[in-house]
């Protein structure tokens, strides 16, 4: 009996399981969590303007300096699990923010290009596509040792088609897929997806990822 | 940045200088300065000597994370040997480390006005890890750099 079918939608159903529940942890934070701290910070300014008594009032102040600094906490802890972007602004869009943010972090400068127009794809395709691009570049500032990387888009009337570069010091692609589980993950991922990843990398010579995906 | 007590131009030099005057006293391959920024609590990377590019330049971390971001939430010392083992969390979470190649590293508050405000980071490339006097010796140029800061206000 073949299982590979079964496998597939398995690994399908457990990513997309595992998706959505960082989605919705990422979104308790954001409304849930966020929101009540907001109203609680503009509780606290306005006590803070009533106090009269100079070291309860710089007390207070202190107090809302430490709720400034957690509401920004949960929203970048927020927007670190799910891209908000992604489901409102599209692939594109949270890619940019997502480079924006990589680049601050890592100090690795990426150039991005992109070439036709978006196609609508579903959540569960973008936050795919998303993921393994994110993979890429994060396997750059881990392990390229290089300063630049470039990620290229193209949009076909069938076909998206992702290049994800970089000149570094490269490695030996067959003995990392077996070493790193996160190399072998993007593949999976996007043989989930009706996709294709092709990886090419060679000693001190860089790595070049190939993403494609048919567009229906 | 947060320090301003004395001129942009002068500020710049000494920690420059700091950073050269480390590297070439002590046993390591990188050192580091860095200064929480004044709008926000984020914090970054503004001198360096011994650096293998200039990624250091564009990594900001924000409080509480990376070492920059640790050390300066504790206002304690943190020490990592043999990158990237035995490190709490992950690999991901120290953007110098891997930007600088560093194998080793050290690090210490710089306080201003009694709170913590930046960090100066010693680093080795190889798995020696900074040695005891290094490791006052990187204290003393802590010290001496808020001495300069704090007097200049």
């Amino acid at each position: 009996m073949n299982t590979q079918p079964l496998k597939n939608n398995l690994s399908s159903y457990i990513i997309q399981t595992h998706e959505e529940e960082i989605k919705r942890i990422a979104m308790e934070l954001h409304e849930g969590v966020g929101q009540s701290l907001s109203s609680l910070f503009s509780g606290m300014q306005l006590i803070e303007t009533a106090i009269e008594q100079p070291a309860m009032k710089s007390y207070a102040g202190d107090l809302n300096l430490l709720l400034e600094k957690t509401i920004q906490e949960i929203r970048h802890l927020a927007v670190e699990l799910h891209p908000p972007t992604l489901t409102t602004l599209g692939l594109i869009s949270a890619i940019k923010s997502y480079i924006r943010l990589y680049t601050s972090t890592y100090g690795l400068e990426v150039e991005l290009e992109n070439h036709g127009i978006e196609s609508q794809i579903s959540d569960r395709v973008s936050i795919t596509l998303f993921r393994v691009c994110q993979e890429a570049l994060v396997n750059i500032a881990r392990y390229a040792d290089t300063t630049k990387a470039c990620m290229i888009f193209k949009w076909e009337k069938s076909r998206l088609l992702i290049m994800i570069k970089d000149s570094g010091k490269g490695f030996e692609v067959e003995a990392a897929m077996n070493k790193l589980s996160g190399l072998a993950a993007m593949c999976e991922r996007m043989h989930l997806i009706g996709g294709n990843c092709t990886i090419v990398s060679k000693i001190d010579d860089g790595t070049s990822i190939e993403i494609s995906l048919p567009l229906y | 940045m947060e320090f301003s007590g004395g001129s942009k131009s002068k500020e710049d030099q000494t920690f420059k200088e700091a950073c050269e005057h480390a590297l070439e006293e002590m046993n390591c391959d990188f050192v580091g300065l860095a200064l929480q920024n004044s709008k926000g609590p984020d914090i970054s990377w503004h001198y360096a000597a011994g650096n293998s590019n200039d990624k250091y330049k564009r990594i900001t971390v924000r409080y509480g994370k990376g070492i920059a971001g640790k050390v300066i939430s504790t206002g304690r010392p943190m020490k990592i040997e043999g990158f990237p083992n035995n490190i709490h969390g992950k690999a991901l979470e120290y953007p110098i480390m891997l930007a600088e190649n560093l194998n080793c590293a050290f690090a210490v508050p710089i306080h201003f006005k009694g709170v913590p405000k930046g960090v100066l980071l010693v680093g080795k490339r190889t798995d020696q890890p900074i040695s005891e006097s290094d490791q006052h010796t990187i204290l003393d140029a802590a010290e001496k750099l808020e001495k300069e800061m704090n007097s200049s206000i």
